[in-house]
């Protein structure tokens, strides 16, 4: 109840609320408490904190990495750095082309990355006798969720985290594909991206490296902490 | 208080640039946040990491419509994840469409005020009258306890039965 009090008093006073831990009764009156504050008829941003947000993407928007194209006007500029930014954040080579009023866009390159980690060890995740031929099994050392798989030609690991904000994907066996729950991206088991929705260049999923020995299925993951 | 920036724009208008994105949405994105949280700062917050987490990756070759839609895709993961971080659940979410909804006429309406009127329409006089000066008004308990021609301890209670109530009725209201 007091968790309650001062998440009220906080809203009254427009100042930002703190965690407490909340149950189901508390959960209604604060609901209530926000469709009331919100009801009032001061709601729209200040004209600082627009400008001031303003500045601030324009500053962390231009602070990536300089990609090597012409430099033009300040827009062109910002657009250049925005594939930059978009690129690096995949990782990978960008293919950068020019779209419209000069603004470029980064895709992915299908390329394969595949994720080392640095102190990385072996870890089991499944018996080779559960992973037959064509098979897909999920797996989670607890520093890392994916996917293996075993082909004709051999076996295969990739990253279970959606490219995009990090959602955990879940694998739909018979459509042998894995689907993100946020966004509703869907990646082939293989890693590369089947369709999304969203405007932008979604990356791949990482391969991870896998063996198999004395009859179990290991990956090279970062180790447990300490 | 910020005059949005109108673009008239159809769905499948590109944006120009990133700040034609920003002026266009900011308005939107800041008063959805408003409406789910009830307080300035965090909604600022929550405005200011949407459009951080949205922008980077952003590709201006999409439409005015695919922008909006992320957006607010965006915008509904930070708002969960700002529950989760802050009170491990998720006490509102984003349910609105506005993306597709365009050119909005009244950037500035979430329904929000009519949800708190029609909340209050249902409360006994003197609960209306508590919450009404206390949220809508920005009154102080003081302030609000003078106007009642109660106590600053009898407004006190009062708010927090009000608010009881106002839940209870919240409740029946989205069940």
């Amino acid at each position: 109840m007091r968790g309650v009090r001062r998440f009220v008093k906080d809203l009254l006073r427009q100042r930002r609320t703190k965690p407490f831990t909340v149950d189901r009764a508390d959960e209604s009156q604060l609901r209530a408490a926000i469709a009331l504050k919100a009801g009032g008829s001061d709601t729209g941003p200040s004209p600082e904190f627009v400008e001031s947000l303003r500045e601030r993407l324009r500053t962390e928007l231009d602070e990536t990495p300089p990609v090597e194209l012409p430099r033009g006007n300040s827009r062109r500029r910002f657009v250049t750095s925005v594939a930059a930014a978009s690129a690096a954040s995949i990782g990978l080579g960008a293919a950068i082309e020019r779209g419209l009023s000069g603004a470029v866009t980064a895709e992915p390159s299908p390329a394969e990355q595949t994720l080392t980690p640095d102190n990385g060890e072996w870890r089991a995740v499944v018996a080779a006798k559960d992973l037959p031929d064509g098979s897909v099994r999920p797996f989670d050392t607890g520093t890392m969720v994916g996917f293996v798989r075993r082909t004709s030609k051999g076996l295969y690991a990739v990253s279970g985290v959606c490219t995009h904000l990090g959602c955990k994907l879940a694998l739909d066996a018979p459509a042998r594909q894995l689907n993100c729950p946020c966004h509703n991206a869907a990646f082939a088991v293989d890693g590369s991206v089947l369709h999304h929705r969203l405007p932008i260049a979604l990356a791949p999923l990482p391969s991870l490296m896998v063996r198999e020995s004395e009859g179990v299925i290991q990956v090279f993951v970062p180790p447990q902490p300490a | 208080m910020a005059a949005p920036v109108h673009l008239h724009v159809v769905s499948d208008d590109r944006y120009p640039d990133w700040e034609a994105v920003y002026n266009d949405n900011v308005d939107r994105v800041y008063r959805l946040m408003y409406a789910k949280v009830g307080n300035r700062p965090d909604a600022e917050d929550l405005a200011a990491e949407v459009f951080v987490t949205a922008l980077r990756p952003l590709r201006l070759a999409a439409s005015v419509g695919e922008v909006r839609a992320y957006l607010l895709a965006t915008a509904r993961t930070v708002l969960a994840g700002y529950w989760r971080r802050t009170l491990g659940r998720e006490i509102t979410v984003l349910e609105e469409d506005w993306a597709l909804v365009e050119p909005v006429a009244d950037s500035g309406s979430t329904g929000a005020g009519a949800r708190a009127e029609a909340i209050l329409a249902e409360l006994p006089e003197r609960y209306r009258r508590i919450l009404q000066l206390r949220f809508l008004n920005a009154c102080s308990l003081k302030e609000a306890a003078a106007e009642l021609g109660v106590t600053v301890g009898n407004a006190k209670v009062l708010q927090h039965r009000a608010l009881r109530q106002a839940a209870v009725v919240a409740d029946r209201m989205e069940a």
